[in-house]
């Protein structure tokens, strides 16, 4: 740069003395639309990782129950999520009415809308395993968390109960979730 | 930027030029109402042999038709898809008929050619139905414009219009939101565009 | 706080160093015309088709039965994939028209030549990769056009004597364009344009060693540059918001002027289209390959069409600086070689026969004429221009500089 002219070198001065008058109006309010600018036009191609309209639109799951003993359970996809059935039996009915769960309380009523049927979504709230079914509730095979039979967590790492989809009954042996 | 002025210029002369010129000239009614009629006509005629197989029943949700109206028709999960079976229409056409989702793109001229083809049918001398746009055609004329007369197809040609636009509906769903975002993003430009020109012209002031 | 991040940056990695060097006091012509925005829009639409393919490549499927279907999947089901899309599919025909048009400002200006070659042969790498990545990707959406370009574009290679069909074969690893083709065009449309990063990246530092050349020609005194940033930021920027309003004129409101009706109709190999034709800025090219009724001399003659501009600095023999400016035979023959282009695009662009033909051959033979005479007439319109008597500071320039040697071993 040793031969660079006067005028350039002037120039480049100015170019610096400009930094003060840089926050002047004119700049920032083009620089504030630019920037608006690029962050709208960010907000398509995050969108677009977001699920498609045929997944958000995937249809509501029937459960036909005509068929499921006391006792049993039943585990269907919803939207590609287990979400497990159960048709509870009077004695374990009658037991959770008497309880409020563990960490998370919650009466029994306030997570069935017909105490027989024990709808919930089949995810451990720790960490995403499927739990097992065992005699009295659920038993998650990947950090041990206890579940009763409404579904509420009694112990082990998992912070909440299981989920309860929404979901309604269509006839009394057909629910519809979703 | 001549240069691609005049290829494209060129280029769209040429293209439209032989393709087009056999094609009526219509008007096409996209209102509302016609796109929900032409739509009736689609999934009651077309569908015995045609699917459009990129549309769901939800989405003729969009144009406003009642949940109860579009469940009449089918499944709302469901692609509309042709009732008669591919290998059934094969075996009586010779051919499975195209799927009709792009139909109004993947055609020069696309919404005119099949309004032009739809009442284009005719009886010739030995009483064979045929086409004027395409000769020798296995598909009936399903709007009945061969044996119409002129009142008739005043009302069928009505008729065509509305599946033809129902159709380059089908192929291009999102226009109406593409070109209303259009306007917000040019209008958007047009403004950081002259702050930008202003910009430059400020700075490059300070070299006089 | 920032300057003392500033700093701790700088003690590791040379940020502000390098942002004088290519911005702030990086001496720039300050007589540049908007012709030498092109080389920015076009950083700008490699950036664009490498974000939108991202996304795109999110979605795609690229399996002959699932591939046609993915992308009517994108345009209808996914948030905003007609956009994406659209943005891609324009971008492409941009790129191409932005570079044809920086190609075009290079040769007008005679920016080819000393010291610029190394310039304008990483510029040919990057017009050839860039042929190369759209053409493979325009097989992807397997329509009837990508499919049938696809199939005849891998043909030409069986002119190669000997093994010809044996590399047709491998190119496609199919005995048609099928599955193995879509999946490693796939592959190859994904990396060739992080090979195209690579080689602007080169292009870059040639043009920072180099610096810019301007319309007259002349190495600028001093005095007569002045740094990039902030006056050629300024304009690049203004440039940009032009070119975007265009752009997205297209891409919101025709976006199909850029897709070949055919398209839309999935590949059938067992059917030909009517009528096919290669993307727009393919089409000089093709008419070329198709005036030469031989099948290996049509792909040599195509092949040759685009190699030759790397000959140009050798081809012009002239040393009156400043291109066409100074120049008036070189002018009339670029704008006679612009139209022949138009022409030869035109030309591909019609079925093949006749007239057609006819104009193919003349305009094909003026277009390799231009390249092969040029040494002759640049030599003849350089002693004609010198005896005329050249302007005074041209005169002295050539008398202090006779080689025009780059101004860096000048100023030493
Ligand atoms: C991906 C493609 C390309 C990119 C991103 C690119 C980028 C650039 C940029 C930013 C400049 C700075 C000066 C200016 O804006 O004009 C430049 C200069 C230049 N480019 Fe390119 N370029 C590309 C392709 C090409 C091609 C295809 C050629 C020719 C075959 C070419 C030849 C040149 C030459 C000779 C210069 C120096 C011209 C001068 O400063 O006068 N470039 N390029
Ligand atoms: S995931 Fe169920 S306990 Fe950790």
């Amino acid at each position: 740069m040793a031969a660079m002219g006067v005028v350039e070198d002037q120039a480049m001065a100015e170019s610096d003395e400009v930094d003060e008058e840089r926050r002047d109006f004119l700049l920032t309010a083009t620089g504030t639309v630019g920037v608006v600018g690029v962050a709208a036009a960010c907000w398509p191609f995050i969108s677009s990782m977001n699920p498609t309209l045929d997944v958000q639109a995937q249809a509501a799951t029937d459960v036909d129950l005509s068929g499921m003993a006391a006792g049993a359970t039943r585990t269907v996809a919803w939207r590609g999520k287990p979400v497990f059935v159960v048709h509870r039996t009077p004695e374990q009915i009658a037991a959770m009415a008497q309880s409020e769960g563990g960490r998370d309380p919650a009466p029994d009523q306030t997570r069935v809308r017909d105490a027989r049927w024990l709808v919930v979504v089949g995810i451990c709230t720790h960490l995403g395993c499927v739990p097992n079914k065992t005699e009295s509730g659920w038993l998650c095979p990947c950090h041990g968390s206890v579940y009763d039979n409404s579904g509420r967590i009694l112990h082990g790492p998992a912070p909440r109960n299981l989920e309860v989809p929404p979901y309604h009954f269509a006839a009394p042996d057909k629910i519809v979730i979703g | 930027m001549k240069l691609r002025a005049l290829i494209c210029v060129l280029l769209c002369a040429a293209s439209t030029a032989w393709a087009e010129n056999a094609l009526k000239d219509v008007d096409l009614d996209s209102s509302p109402a016609a796109l929900r009629r032409g739509a009736v006509t689609v999934t009651s005629r077309c569908l015995s042999c045609h699917s459009v197989k990129y549309l769901h029943y939800r989405d003729l949700l969009k144009l406003d038709f009642s949940r109860e109206e579009v469940m009449s028709m089918g499944n709302l999960e469901s692609a509309l898809l042709a009732l008669t079976p591919a290998e059934v229409s094969e075996q009586a056409y010779g051919r499975v008929p195209p799927d009709l989702s792009l139909l109004a793109k993947a055609r020069e001229g696309g919404p005119r050619y099949i309004y032009t083809l739809l009442t284009g049918f005719y009886q010739d001398q030995t009483g064979e139905i045929n086409n004027h746009l395409y000769p020798g055609i296995r598909m009936p004329d399903i709007l009945g414009w061969s044996g119409a007369d002129s009142t008739q197809r005043a009302a069928l040609a009505i008729q065509a219009n509305e599946a033809a636009a129902f159709l380059m509906w089908a192929a291009d769903p999102r226009a109406d939101e593409r070109k209303s975002l259009g306007y917000y993003t040019i209008a958007y430009l047009a403004l950081l565009t002259g702050l930008l020109y202003l910009v430059k012209r400020k700075v490059w002031a300070r070299l006089k | 706080m920032s300057q003392r991040l500033i700093t701790w940056i700088d003690q590791r990695f040379p940020l502000t160093a390098f942002i004088k060097h290519a911005l702030t006091h990086y001496p720039t012509p300050r007589n540049l015309s908007y012709w030498w925005n092109f080389g920015f829009l076009a950083g700008f639409l490699l950036l664009l088709q490498i974000i939108s393919g991202v996304f795109l490549a999110m979605h795609y499927k690229p399996d002959v039965d699932l591939a046609f279907d993915s992308v009517q999947h994108i345009m209808r089901e996914v948030n905003y994939g007609w956009l994406i899309r659209y943005l891609h599919s324009t971008g492409a025909s941009a790129f191409f028209a932005v570079i044809f048009i920086h190609m075009a400002r290079t040769l007008y200006y005679g920016s080819y030549r000393a010291p610029r070659e190394l310039m304008w042969w990483s510029g040919q790498v990057l017009l050839i990769l860039l042929m190369a990545s759209a053409f493979m990707g325009y097989l992807l959406p397997w329509g009837q056009m990508s499919f049938w370009g696809a199939q005849v574009i891998t043909s030409l290679f069986g002119a190669t004597p000997l093994i010809g069909d044996e590399i047709v074969l491998w190119l496609r690893g199919d005995f048609v364009v099928g599955d193995a083709t879509l999946n490693r065009f796939f592959a190859l449309h994904y990396l060739v344009p992080f090979f195209i990063v690579g080689m602007v990246l080169i292009h870059l530092m040639a043009l920072h060693h180099v610096k810019s050349s301007n319309p007259s020609g002349i190495n600028l005194a001093d005095k007569d540059n002045i740094p990039f940033h902030p006056y050629f930021t300024a304009k690049d920027l203004f440039g940009l918001g032009v070119f975007l309003i265009i752009f997205c004129g297209f891409v919101f409101f025709a976006p199909e002027f850029f897709i070949e009706a055919a398209n839309n109709t999935p590949a059938n190999p067992l059917r030909t289209p009517p009528h096919i034709v290669p993307e727009w800025y393919f089409l000089p090219f093709y008419a070329i390959l198709r005036a030469i009724p031989d099948a290996l001399g049509g792909v040599v003659a195509m092949t040759l069409s685009i190699l030759i501009f790397a000959a140009m600095p050798f081809l012009d023999r002239s040393r009156i600086p400043g291109g066409a400016r100074f120049r008036p035979l070189y002018r009339v023959v670029f704008y006679i070689f612009v139209v022949d282009v138009a022409v030869l695009a035109y030309v591909g662009s019609q079925p093949p026969g006749g007239v057609i033909f006819q104009i193919d051959v003349a305009a094909t033979v003026i277009y390799f004429a231009v390249f092969l005479t040029l040494p002759f007439y640049s030599r003849w319109e350089e002693r004609w221009l010198r005896a005329r008597g050249l302007p005074p500071a041209l005169q002295a320039l050539l008398d202090s500089d006779t080689e025009l040697r780059p101004r860096r071993e000048t100023r030493q």
